[in-house]
């Protein structure tokens, strides 16, 4: 599968100006590495993946023989099945260990359970952990491909494409720029708000990240940081506790999960008080454009974050979430295992850091 | 070039193994400096059978060719916060070893803290520190703190008065603060009583439960669970509070505040020494020299991450990330702080209001440091690095050279000198270049940098964010009490 970038793309980082985006990176550990091209990339190998699972026999060979490995820390259904079925789709060898089943309960440290999975095998490992920069550590050790499925409070790269990618579907010309998307919720201990502040403010989105101040602590440093717009290909965003000003005349609006420790921890007085304060119900969503989409990275907990008429209601996106979500996943393990042929050997060291090599600001490019 | 005319006076000495005395030592143009008389400035030393028998200052002709830029003589260097996990945690480091690296960072005298297991909260705790620094052979003088409370639980006081009996220069539940204001209370008057000081871990636990990071732009980038600068000025402002209290009872009660790490909680310690309460306190090299943006993958130091106006640059926007994010060497207790609150520990240390530079230190494991961040223990092995992190300073026109060596030198045994149990004791009163007393000097050249390697630390702990770069004033020679402490390998063999 060759891809082409649109004519007039601008180049990718760090190579000569030529139409041709080349997947670069041995590991997708956040999207804040991705250049814009490396998106779009992305975005139109997914495409493909979708027409792939349109077909009545959803499996090619792309990557028989090549051995995924999924290592859940952390309890997850839905982007375990998800990662899984691409890694099928496409003709992998799955192999899925999981905290409850394997000798991490004995206390193995995750360096030797790296080293173990590796001596078994493994070359792409999708890896969830409730620690922030746990794949770091993982990619820092393991010798094939490190792909996070979510980390601590700290990015959770996949989502963040799979909402980008199904945002795109439903805006005319799949274009953000200038697009209102209002993330109502628990932001503090989101890895799905911070990694999709990274891709939608590089899309050129207009970003507001809402919800409780108690769930919004640090956030206004960022956004501050982020004012003046100087972080190259990235653009500012707004944090408020004001959820109406948060949904007024948005494109797209998305509820984040709230979780019951929450009131434990002193953060919230209630769920019920959420519900009634931020939880998105029909008369705060009409605040939004007519045509605005409905997002929820699940699980939902209706009735509190998200009322079960709007989780069901027309302008609701996410089962089509769901759906797009193996589609990404599919694009990006097919995108990794590439990487390691056409490179044909590993990258010397590792990928450091965030690689806005040049600039690349998203009007720059289409 | 500079290291010829070390290498030309070793060539005088016997060749002595470390502890052993130094029966000729000499010395010719070098740069001099002495933090007890304030001089700096070239001129020629010569031991003799581990006395500093000579110092002689030289002036006009003879000074040329010497500036503060090569070999430099300074004081052996005072630590007053260590930790070298004996006895309980020796995989992580031994008073041998941590003495070692002592020596290899200058250092001639160092103060341990007491979280050791068992606890240093009895004396046969002391005896077996002792006991082990003796076997070890080494010259480098080891000091101890004793625990406040009786196994750092924070319930009741340790055997203080025991402890004072058998020479802890202190009292500590370092690794925590003194768990309540009434058990500080009582630690300060009974402490006092006996001469000798409370020194406070300042942190509000409550406020720092499950913290990661530096609360701000950084650790909410990297969903970081945020670390507040408010946990240690609730702290520092406790236990000011609770010593305003406790010196109208007690007059000798004394605090000592360590490793201060914010800008509100030194202005607290600024203001309380101006209305005259008895407190001091301390800052270290890492967070003078090193930020929470570290973390993120920056490597560049406190002061470039300043912008014009005094306020933190962004390292996202400046494309300063260089380094793989998550380096669990980084994480440290209280946490690497902003570009603003470093600039605010070193207006603290020029301004007087920090007494001292202490290393705080904290070798670990591999197994404690090679694992996720958030699981990570707190700490940075520090010894051998923060000569070389003060000299970074010094290199950009940040601190002057002699101020560095005072913060090493006189600054802690200043401190202590205001503890009336220990205030003569040699390590509060050493400190100079002086004729006739025993040798404790070290020998640097700032000019030949170092790299920093897991080889090169002599210390279990490499727990070093500093490994892999290269840092100014390689230690020559440190000579302790009269007796060899450290030698560098390339001087030895001139």
């Amino acid at each position: 599968m060759s891809v082409k970038t649109e004519a007039g793309a601008a180049h990718a980082a760090g190579s000569a100006p030529t139409q041709e985006v080349v997947w670069h990176h041995r590991h997708l550990l956040d999207v804040d590495v991705l250049t814009w091209p490396e998106i779009e990339l992305i975005m139109r190998t997914t495409d493909e993946m979708k027409g792939i699972l349109a077909r009545p026999i959803r499996k090619v060979p792309a990557l028989n023989g090549r051995r995924v490995t999924t290592l859940f820390y952390e309890a997850s259904t839905r982007t375990r099945v998800s990662f899984e079925t691409a890694a099928r789709n496409l003709s992998a060898d799955v192999v899925s260990v999981s905290t409850a089943t394997s000798s991490v309960t004995k206390g193995e440290s995750l360096v030797d359970t790296i080293r173990t999975l590796e001596a078994l095998g493994a070359e792409i490992l999708v890896m969830r952990h409730s620690v922030s920069g746990a794949p770091y550590l993982a990619a820092e050790i393991f010798g094939g491909h490190v792909l996070n499925g979510g980390d601590g409070w700290h990015a959770h790269p996949t989502q963040a494409l799979l909402d980008l990618y199904t945002m795109r579907q439903h805006l005319p010309g799949g274009d953000l720029r200038g697009r209102k998307v209002a993330i109502v919720g628990d932001i503090l201990h989101s890895r799905v708000a911070r990694s999709n502040v990274w891709s939608l403010t590089a899309a050129g989105a207009d970003l507001w990240l809402c919800g409780p101040a108690t769930l919004l602590r640090g956030m206004d440093r960022w956004a501050t940081a982020w004012s003046g717009g100087s972080v190259p290909g990235h653009g500012r965003f707004h944090v408020t506790s004001d959820v109406d000003a948060a949904v007024r005349d948005a494109d797209v609006v998305m509820a984040l999960r709230i979780q019951r420790e929450r009131m434990q921890g002193g953060l919230l007085p209630s769920l019920r008080e959420y519900a009634a304060r931020f939880g998105l119900n029909t008369e705060r969503v009409s605040l939004a454009k007519p045509e605005a989409i409905v997002m929820h990275p699940g699980p939902m907990n209706e009735g509190v974050e998200i009322s079960p008429d709007v989780a069901t209601s027309g302008r609701a996106v996410i089962t089509e979430q769901v759906a797009n979500g193996v589609a990404v996943r599919m694009a990006l393990l097919y995108l990794l295992a590439g990487a390691h042929e056409a490179a044909g050997e590993h990258e010397v060291g590792h990928e450091v850091g965030h690689a806005h090599e040049g600039p690349h600001a998203p009007e720059a490019t289409r | 070039m500079s290291s010829q005319s070390v290498t030309s006076g070793r060539a005088k000495a016997a060749g002595p193994s470390v502890g052993e005395v130094l029966e000729r030592f000499e010395l010719q143009k070098a740069w001099l400096v002495d933090p007890v008389s304030g001089r700096e400035g070239t001129g020629e030393i010569v031991v003799t059978d581990g006395i500093l028998e000579s110092v002689v200052w030289l002036e006009g002709e003879e000074a040329k060719g010497v500036d503060d830029k090569g070999v430099i003589v300074a004081p052996g260097f005072f630590d007053l916060h260590a930790h070298f996990r004996e006895p309980g945690f020796e995989d992580a480091e031994t008073v041998a070893t941590g003495s070692a690296a002592a020596a290899h960072g200058g250092y001639t005298t160092v103060a341990l803290m007491p979280n050791t297991s068992p606890t240093l909260d009895e004396p046969g705790v002391l005896e077996r520190i002792r006991s082990a620094a003796r076997a070890g052979g080494s010259p480098v003088e080891v000091l101890a703190f004793g625990a406040v409370s009786a196994g750092r639980a924070g319930e009741q006081l340790s055997a203080m008065g025991e402890l004072a009996d058998a020479g802890v220069i202190g009292y500590s539940d370092d690794g925590a603060p003194v768990r309540s204001p009434k058990l500080l209370r009582s630690a300060l008057l009974y402490a006092g009583m006996l001469g000798l000081p409370v020194v406070d871990h300042a942190e509000d636990l409550e406020l720092t439960a499950a913290a990661e990071a530096n609360e701000g732009y950084v650790a909410s980038v990297l969903g970081l669970a945020g670390w507040p600068a408010a946990a240690e000025v609730n702290a520092v402002s406790r236990d000011l509070a609770v010593l305003a209290d406790a010196r109208r009872d007690e007059p000798h009660a004394r605090l000592h505040l360590t490793h201060l790490s914010t800008a509100a909680s030194l202005d607290l310690v600024r203001r309380a020494k101006a209305v005259g309460l008895p407190v001091t306190c301390d800052v270290t090299p890492h967070h003078l020299a090193l930020t929470d943006e570290w973390i993120a993958g920056a490597r560049r130091w406190s002061w470039e991450a300043l912008s014009a106006e005094g306020s933190s640059r962004d390292p996202w926007a400046d494309g300063a990330l260089t380094a793989w994010p998550y380096n669990t060497s980084l994480r440290v207790n209280p946490p690497l702080r902003t570009p603003v609150d470093a600039a605010a520990c070193l207006a603290a240390l020029l301004d007087g209001t920090a007494s001292a530079v202490v290393t705080d230190h904290a070798p670990h494991t591999v197994v404690d440091k090679k694992v996720e961040f958030g699981a990570a223990s707190n700490g940075i092995s520090g010894i051998e690095t923060a000569l070389g992190l003060l000299l970074a300073l010094v290199d950009a026109g940040r601190l002057p050279l002699a101020r560095a060596i005072a913060a090493l030198t006189t600054g802690p045994a200043s401190i202590l000198a205001a503890w009336p149990a220990v205030a003569a004791t040699p390590a509060a009163r050493k400190r100079g270049l002086t004729e006739g007393a025993a040798a404790d000097l070290v020998v640097f050249d700032r000019a030949d940098r170092w790299a920093v390697t897991e080889e090169s630390l002599r210390s279990r702990g490499k727990n070093s964010p500093l490994i892999g770069r290269e840092l100014s004033g390689r230690v020559l020679l440190t000579i302790a009490g009269g007796r060899l402490a450290y030698e560098d390998p390339e001087v030895g063999d001139g």
